[in-house]
This record gives structure tokens, sequence and C-alpha cells, in this order.
């Protein structure tokens, strides 16, 4: 019951942000300038950003930037992360040592600059959907480090199992140990780290932001209406009393990431792994 | 003198545990029975793995030879040992619901174990698949092979891994105490299920355990293993009229209180 | 379930960071309150380079000539008089009588010549030494007698009296201690870093009030280093800060709404110095493509997208009304120097296009494309992080898209901007903040000769680019060499009418200096140049708070 609501959900959620041009009822980027921070109306269901854009369409464009590009990220990582952490532990030894040497190194090498770097190389004149695409491409080929490790750990795990002995008592080739017998049981893992992954990576692509990466204007991701709540907190806490409406408007985004987080963990079967 | 289908001379050292197996001397003829009794830690199962070269990949080396239809085992490159491996060899492990991938479907991991050694159809492995699990009295229904592991009772899943073991019709089955984690009833009838499929395919088994009881109805001949070594190795009616070994009297000694309680 | 919980928990917090609450001290009743950003780098007046350890040294130490923040006009303090001569290059001052130090140390010439000394010592690399460095000679300073020096500059200044007001008078007998006694209205009391900075009344102070009581009113000044603007703002509202002295439109707008108006604190002083300008780049080695180093040179062009960007509509939306449109290097803030016959570029679009049609762009379909052919695409970088900055390109993208002309906003951390635009030249156009802190425009030298370093649509250049460029040369070479004021205003006039016809800059708006005063202070005189609240710190007063505030909760 939960899960068929929670793909529900998904289906919905991702059917409007791929028919967000379709269905939002304004111009996402269009400054409708006499209604700037407008309330939610009629003309504006959930009101009007800082420079008269309506929220909405914001929601359902930053939706559709973000949605589908951070789980694509995501699966990229984790595809990765999966062929990493699994090679790594069934080489086992020098190798194993070797690959995870060089996952720690990944994991310290200073960011910021490697990211600098790449926004140096890139063209100032760069599209916004193509910038933001290339930001998440980047976080998918750059986040696969954290999920090897976890990833590394199951399969060493697993590889002392019985029923991995067993198959290869009965002659199972090591190819198909590691395609076949090996994948559906690291899955559990690889879900769970996909749905850490795809909200991280919509916030981090909003922190990217700060170094020339991610959407620029009038482009809106998730992870940048997120980064409008930043103010929030200046917001006196009356103003919640005051104006409930327009808090939940701002709010709107936040909410919206969490439903399909949720939607996402509840979506697929969680298996037991017993080894 | 016919010459044995399996045949060790065997010594395996772990790292920091020297003497596991010490010059273990075992033979075992076409379509025998033979057992393997010992206390838990005393090798048995290192004998198993050791036949089937499985324990290389933990670093450990056996020593000596262990000879199968006339090649020593312990010589034979990795991929052919493969070919062996559940071909001419099969294995079956104590624990049958840890010995089952959790992730995958019956059939799938039924139809992993054929293809392993064979190459077909969907017809001819649906065929081969019926057959094979009415000769462990199984259910071949598609509902049945659509199942997951732990949607079993460990009798059923204790079969599945016979029938994938037996799938190729190896010419020896090593089972390393198959029974012991199956309740009374259960372990009966698996224990009579592999005394058929010895007797109709001719297959040699060595069935190791640490209950003499089990060893008793199935064996032909029983070998007792004790710290590393083999101390007794006889027909199984001998060992059990005629304990010569100290230790061996022991545990035949245990038998027969354990009889005379529970009977 | 608790594991799925855990990581919904997780996202609200990191969606909605709360702020953290700050535990305060006790607090004496005639002692203001105020938050620094940062801690103050150092207590040294002459190292001095962050704004926390200016406002330090502002109320601790003492100057010879003061900017009157109100009139603008120069103001004696520790001299009583000075007189320039040999054309600006020599000021002789006469020093106050009877003044003595925190430390109870009289102050005499040898103090100054002691400071100047200091100051222009090469090792010492005060960031206040670059100020009285002209044409990289040093300047000297002479004591002609126990209450009179003289200051000597390599070189004629214009208006150097103005400089004095930068240059705090430290003590010749407490050389060499950091945090040396002053001539200002209070003294280090207490440091504790990352907490708060605490100055006592300097009972030494020479300053009386009319009625012959000596000055300062307060007690103390605690300096409290907050490092959150919105932690600030709900301190002031509890009645825990008394004063800040720049808050953003936004803020300035929660507060007034949130005051009724009853009390109301939040103050719009005007326009101030500070604004929003962009520039194209120029620069005739830049990594441009041709075309685009052609568009960006053309007068029409520039000029054209000036009168594309509707000033109002950012003033309204991204500045609530609290700017106005910019117009050029000064507002009407510098009441001297602006050149009040000067107007914002209006907007028109019909206009723009007309201009850029007589550069040969024309309209094909919704896109401006040049003579050749290219449609007219360029990015702006702007650093990341300021809002208000990133709004105003946003709508200015909107405005451009009106004539066809396609804006990328490209938000850069600042390093990278730097690097861009004073090295690499791998820019298009760059919109930044700015910042006029001296009203003098001998200060600003560096940014309109075609030679500075801050010229920076094209800056360094060995001859200048252009004819007006030439002019701009020659007119500010002028106005730094005359001393007659009215020339010199007519001079840098003229400056400012030239830069309004080639557009050079593109000034966007002036933004108004707003400020928030606790009603309890007394004698405030907000200003629109820095400090613009705590500029006269030795008059204000406090009004013991009334009862039932929140400043009576105790321990």
């Amino acid at each position: 019951m939960t899960r068929t609501m929670a793909r529900a959900i998904l289906v919905l959620t991702f059917l409007a942000a791929i028919l967000a041009p379709w269905i939002a009822p304004r111009a996402y980027d269009h400054q409708y300038r006499q209604a700037v921070n407008a309330s939610p109306s009629s003309q504006f269901p959930l009101g009007a950003d800082n420079l008269g854009r309506d929220r909405l369409s914001r929601l359902l464009e930053g939706a559709r930037v973000s949605l589908l590009l951070a789980p694509a990220a995501a699966a990229l990582a984790v595809l990765l992360a999966a062929i990493v952490g699994i090679l790594s532990a069934y080489l086992g030894g020098v190798w194993d040592r070797l690959i995870m040497g060089a996952v720690d190194l990944l994991l310290a090498l200073p960011w910021l600059f490697l990211l600098l770097a790449v926004r140096a190389v890139l063209p100032l004149n760069v599209a916004p959907r193509l910038s933001v695409t290339l930001t998440f491409l980047l976080l998918g080929a750059l986040g696969w480090a954290a999920p090897a490790r976890v990833v590394r750990a199951q399969v060493r795990a697993l590889l002392d199992s019985d029923f991995l002995l067993q198959a290869r008592a009965l002659g199972i080739s090591p190819a198909r140990v590691l395609t076949r017998q090996l994948p559906p049981n690291v899955a559990p893992v690889l879900l769970a780290q996909f749905c850490v992954s795809v909200p991280a990576f919509v916030l981090a692509e909003a922190s990217l932001g700060l170094l020339g990466l991610g959407v620029s204007e009038p482009l809106p991701s998730l992870g940048s209406l997120l980064r409008d709540l930043e103010s929030l907190p200046a917001l006196h806490a009356s103003l919640f009393q005051q104006a409930p409406m327009e808090m939940a408007a701002m709010l709107a985004p936040a909410a919206f990431l969490v439903l399909v987080i949720c939607s996402f963990q509840l979506a697929f079967p969680q298996q037991e792994i017993c080894s | 003198m016919e010459v044995p289908l399996f045949f060790t001379r065997v010594s395996v050292d772990y790292p920091g545990k020297p003497g596991v197996l010490k010059n273990v001397a075992l033979d075992i003829n076409a379509g025998e029975i033979v057992g393997l009794v010992g206390q838990s830690g005393s090798g048995k199962s290192t004998l198993a793995l050791a036949a089937l070269q499985l324990l290389r990949a933990k670093g450990v080396q056996a020593s000596g030879r262990i000879d199968f239809q006339g090649r020593d085992l312990l010589r034979l490159p990795e991929n052919e040992m493969r070919q062996i491996r559940g071909r001419d060899i099969g294995l079956v492990l104590q624990s049958p619901l840890a010995s089952l991938n959790p992730a995958l479907r019956i059939g799938a991991q039924l139809r992993e174990a054929w293809e392993a050694h064979a190459r077909g159809t969907d017809a001819e492995w649906q065929a081969h698949v019926r057959e094979l699990l009415e000769s462990v009295s199984l259910p071949s229904d598609a509902a049945f092979l659509r199942r997951y592991p732990r949607e079993l009772s460990v009798g059923l899943a204790q079969r599945v891994l016979i029938a994938s073991a037996i799938m190729h019709r190896p010419a020896l089955l090593l089972a390393d105490e198959p029974t012991s984690a199956l309740d009374a009833i259960t372990q009966d009838e698996i224990l009579e299920l592999f005394a058929r499929l010895s007797r109709l395919r001719r297959m040699a088994m060595l069935y190791i355990s640490h209950d003499l009881a089990s060893v008793a109805s199935l064996c032909h001949r029983t070998a007792i293993l004790h710290q590393g070594e083999i101390v007794e190795f006889e027909e199984t009616s001998r060992i059990f009229s005629h304990p010569s070994h100290p230790y061996t009297r022991r545990l035949v000694g245990t038998l027969h209180l354990g009889d005379r309680e529970f009977a | 379930m608790i594991r799925r919980l855990f990581l919904l928990a997780t996202i609200l917090a990191a969606a909605v960071a709360l702020p953290a609450r700050y535990a305060f001290a006790q607090t004496s009743n005639n002692e203001l309150r105020f938050a620094l950003r940062a801690d103050p780098k150092t207590f040294n007046p002459l190292l001095m380079a962050d704004e926390p350890s200016e406002t330090v040294s502002y109320l601790t130490h003492g100057v010879l000539i003061r900017i009157n923040r109100a009139t603008q006009q120069l103001q004696p303090e520790l001299a009583t008089s000075w007189k320039v001569t040999e054309g600006g290059r020599k000021i002789t001052f006469t020093l106050r009588q009877g003044v003595t130090f925190s430390d109870g140390t009289p102050f005499t010439s040898a103090d100054v010549v002691y400071t100047f000394t200091s100051m222009m010592d090469p090792k010492l690399h005060s960031p206040i030494a670059d100020t009285f460095q002209v044409d990289g000679g040093p300047t000297t300073a002479h004591a002609n007698g126990k209450y009179e020096v003289t200051i000597a500059f390599p070189a004629p200044v214009a208006g150097l009296e103005r400089l004095f007001d930068q240059a705090p008078i430290l003590s010749a007998s407490a050389s060499g201690k950091e945090a040396s006694p002053g001539l200002g209205p209070f003294m280090l009391a207490e440091y504790k870093a990352g907490n708060y900075v605490l100055l006592h009344r300097n009972s030494h102070y020479w300053k009386h009030d009319a009625q012959g009581k000596q000055l300062p009113y307060l007690d103390a000044v605690r300096l409290e280093i907050v490092p959150n603007r919105d932690l600030e703002m709900l301190r002031f509202a509890q009645g825990e800060l008394h004063l800040i002295n720049n808050l953003d439109a936004d803020s300035f707008e929660r507060m007034a709404a949130q005051n009724g108006g009853a009390s109301n604190s939040a103050r719009d002083l005007g326009p101030s110095l500070e604004g929003e300008q962009m520039w194209f780049n120029q620069v005739a080695a830049s990594p441009l493509p041709d075309y685009k180093k052609a568009w960006f040179r053309s007068t029409n062009f520039r000029r054209a997208i000036s009168g594309a960007i509707n000033r109002h509509d950012l003033t309204r939306v991204v500045y609530q009304n609290h700017a106005s449109p910019g117009v050029g290097p000064f507002s009407s803030a510098n009441k001297f120097w602006f050149n009040a016959n000067l107007k914002a570029h209006p907007y028109d679009p019909a206009d723009a296009l007309r201009r850029l049609q007589l550069d040969g762009f024309h309209k094909s379909g919704p896109d401006l494309v040049d003579a050749s052919g290219h449609v007219v695409e360029f990015s702006v970088i702007t650093n990341a992080g300021n809002q208000s900055r990133e709004r105003v390109a946003a709508m200015i993208q909107q405005d451009l898209k009106q004539i066809g002309v396609h804006l990328n906003i490209v938000t850069l951390d600042f390093p990278s901007i730097i690097t861009r635009i004073t090295q690499s030249f791998d820019y298009e156009a760059c919109l930044l903040g700015l910042v006029n802190v001296d009203l003098d425009p001998s200060a600003q030298m560096n940014v309109w000769m075609s030679s500075g370093e801050n010229h920076q649509w094209n800056p360094a250049q060995k001859t200048p680019a252009t004819a007006w460029e030439a002019e701009l040369d020659q007119l500010m070479k002028k106005q730094a060499t005359e001393l007659d004021p009215a020339k010199r205003k007519a001079a840098f006039d003229r400056v400012q009418e030239i830069v309004s016809e080639q557009v050079p800059f593109l000034y966007l708006v002036n933004k108004n200096a707003l400020t928030a005063v606790s009603p309890a202070l007394g004698n405030t005189q907000p200003s629109v140049l820095r400090p613009q609240v705590y500029w006269n710190a030795e008059t204000l007063t406090l009004a013991a708070p009334a009862a039932g505030s929140k400043q009576l909760a105790m321990k």
C-alpha cells in the first residue's frame, strides 16, 4: 500500500517534471515586476518570488532540472561505486589496498580547487541548462568514492558467505559470480547510497553556484530554490502566524524534495541481507 | 585391484594453525558412500574444500595429492579445476539457507548452476529442471521456481541445494554435515534421498558428519578423523562392532548410550 | 523507519539551518553595544586593514583633523589650526595644548613625528602609509616646536588635509606596544576573542561639551562579535544591541514592518556613497573574439545597453526604493564633488535600439545581431553570494532580452573574479559593488588615469586608447595639482560628464544608507559616511532602559 502510493507519487512527480514547460501556469523566468513577493493567489498559486516570478512555475522547472539530473548523476556515481567496490573487494590483497588507497586520495583531494579549475576551463557563455547538466555529471563522476567504500565493505562480507562458496563449488565462473551472484545482494546497499546521493547532489549543485557552476539565472533548480530559504531564519517567528500561506509557499521546494526522497526510499523493496 | 575413484593423501596447514590435516589417506570407489566422522574442528570440512581446491582463495595450500579419476586435483590449473567443480564433483554445505543466494529466485539459482557446465534452450532447461526436482522430491511448478530462498523451509532448501549439486550427475558428491541443521524427520528423508541418488546414479559420496547414527545408516565404509589424522578406516559395520582406536570406542560408546536413552 | 525519519530530519535540517543562540554577558547600563562582523585583526592602528580594527581604532584614537560626517567639512581635532604651503607639498599643524593620552602622558609634537615616522617605515608595511605615499616617495614629519609639526610630501597633493582623518596619532612613549594609549574618547579595556571587545571611557579625553562637562557621556562601548547578520538583527530587536550601521534593504523593510512605525528605529538616511556598477572589458589583448571587442569598444553599444536597463525597476524591486538610479562615480551624497547637472541614463529601449542601429546592429527575429551576423550574447561575471547583486543581474538579463540581447550570468568566487579582471582579462562584462570611502576625487586617480591599475575597463595603458581617456588623464592631473577648489571641481565635473557620455562604467544604482538606531540612543546624527551612526561616539548618550523592557532581564 505504502509502496504503491510512493510509486504513484514518483510517477506523478516525474511526469510533472518532464511536462513542466506545458503544465506550468506561467513562464518560469518572466519577472512580473508589479507582483514582487506576491502572496499566493489564483494568479500565482504559490505566490511570486522577490523578482515577481511565479513560484509554482519555478518549482516545476526546478524539479525538472534537479529531478531529471540528480538521479542520473546519483545513478552514475552508484554505478561507478559498484564497479570499483566490487572489484576492490573481489580482487583483494594488493589490488584492494591500491584501489582503496586511491579512493582515500580522491576523498582527500581539495575539491574546491578542482572545481575552480573546471570552472576556469569552461567558457563563460554556457547556456544555463548545459552548465547545470555538466555540473551534475561532474558530481556523479566525482561522487562515487564514499559509496565505493560502503559497497566494498558489503562485498567483503558477501565474499565470505556460504552461498558464494557454494556457487564456486558449483563451477560457476568468477565472471558470473561478479555479474550475477553478487550484484543483487549489493543492490540494497546501492539503492540506499542512491537515495542518499540524490538529495546530497541536489544541494551540492546549489552550493556549486558559488563557484560559477550549477544553474545560473534565470534557470531554477531545486537546490537554488532551497537556497532562497537561507534567509528564512531571519524572518521573525511571528511571521509564521501572520502569514502561514506565504511560509507554506516558501517551504514548498523543501517539502517537495523531502516527499520525493521519501518516495524513493519507500518505492523499492528493502531486501534483508543474510550473510 | 580396482583403481579408486577418489584417493587422498593430503596435508593442510592454515596460516598460524599447522596440522589441520595430517597426511589424510582416504579412498572412495565409484558408487560407494564413505563416511567421515569427527568432532567439529577436526578438519572434516577442510578436506572437502581441499578436494575442490576452494582453499586457495583463503590463501591456504594443501600438500600431498588428491587423485580423482586418475588426475591429481592439487596440481590442476584453476580453469580445469572449475570444469570439475559441480560437473564431476558436487558439494552440499551444512546450512542450506545460508548456502543459497538470498537475492536470487530458486529457478535462477538452479539455472546458474546448470549454465555453469551446460548450454541449451529454454525447453531443454525446463525438461531438465523438472526431472531434477522430481528426483529430489521437490515441486517443479513455476510458482516454486519463482520463490526466494527465504520463502523456503530448511528441508526444502536443502533439497534445492542437493538438486543444484547433482545437476550435472557428478561422479562424487561431497556432503559436509548436510543434515545437521535439520530436524530428525527431515534428516531421515534427506538421508534416504542420498541413499537413493547414490544407488540410482551410481554416485560416490563422501558423507561428512559428526553424527554417528546417520553415518551408520548410510555409509558403506567409515573413516574416523581425530585431530587431523585418520585414526581408523573400516567397513562401517566393523567400526561399530569392533572399534579399535580409543577415540572411536568413545564415539561408539556415546552412540549406544544415546540410543538407549532416546529410543 | 527510524532511518528514514532520520534522513527526513537531515534534509529538513539542511534546508532550514537554524541560528544558534548566544549567551549574553552582564552589562552595565551606560554601555553602548553594537556588533562587529569579525574579530579585529590588530589593535595597532597603523596596521589595520579590516573594518573591525578600524572601528576599534576610530573609538580609541584621535586624529589631527576630522571630517565632520554630517557637514563633510574639515574640523580641528588634535590640531587647532593648519596651513598648507609650497603648493600643497607641506602642511604645518598647530597642536592642541594640554591634551593627554589615556595613560596620562602629555601629547606633543614628538608623538605626531613618531606616528608618521613609524607609519612610513617600509618594514612595517602599514596600509595607511599607501595614502601618504605620493609618486612612490615617502612623507616626512618634522617638529618645529613642542606644539608645531610640519608634514612634507614629495609632490603636491590636492586636498591633502582630508588624509589626516585616516591617521590615528600614537604615543611616542609607548612605542612597540600593540595596544598603545590613545587620544580617543574610549580606551581598550578587555578583549575576548570571538566574543567581544570592551572599551572603557577615557578619563583623560580632552573634549568637553558646551556646559564644560567632560566627554564622552558613555561609560563603555561593548563591541560584540556577531558574525551573522540575522543574529545581529535579532539581538537588535531584543534591545541587546543599540545600533546597526549598515542594513540591507530586505532587513530594513523587515525591521520597519515589525516596528510598525511607532518606535521606528530603522532609518533611511538617503543616498550613500555605495552603489552597483557594471563595465565591459575593453582590453585590447583580452582573449575575446574580435567582433566582441568591437562591440565593447563602441560607445553606442555601451550607451545603448545602459539605456536598455530599467534602473527604476532595480531600485524598486531589489532595493525596495531604498536606492536611486546610479548617475556616476559619486552620488549626491558627496555634497561638494557630485556633478548635479548629470542625470541617470533614462530607460528607453527604443532609443537603445536606435543607437545600436548606428553601429549596424539589427533585429533578426527575436535576436539582436551585429553587422556581420553574430547574435549578440555576452556574459557578465559577478561575485557569488550577494543576493541583491544576483537579483540586479537577473533583472538586467530580462531587460536586455527585450532588445534581443542574451545575457549569461556567471557567479564566481571573489578571487576568480579578481584574476579575470586584473590578469587574464578573460571576461566580457563584470558587475560589482562600488564603495567610495574618500570623498575627494584624488583618491580615484588610479581609476580614471588610463595608466591606472584600477582603470577597470582597460587597465595600465601605456598611452590612452581613446581621445576621451586622454582627456580624462588631463583633467585628473589638473584636479590633482590645482589648489583652487572651484577649478578642481570644474575639472572633476567634466570627468563625470565624460564618464556619463562614454559609459566606461554603467552606473546602475546608488544605495541609500540604511541604519538602525535604538530609541534609547541620544544625540545621534547618523551620516551616510562611515562610520554612519557612531561617528560622534563621544557625544552619544543612552537613556536608562524603560521598566519592563527586555534589557532588564537579569541573570
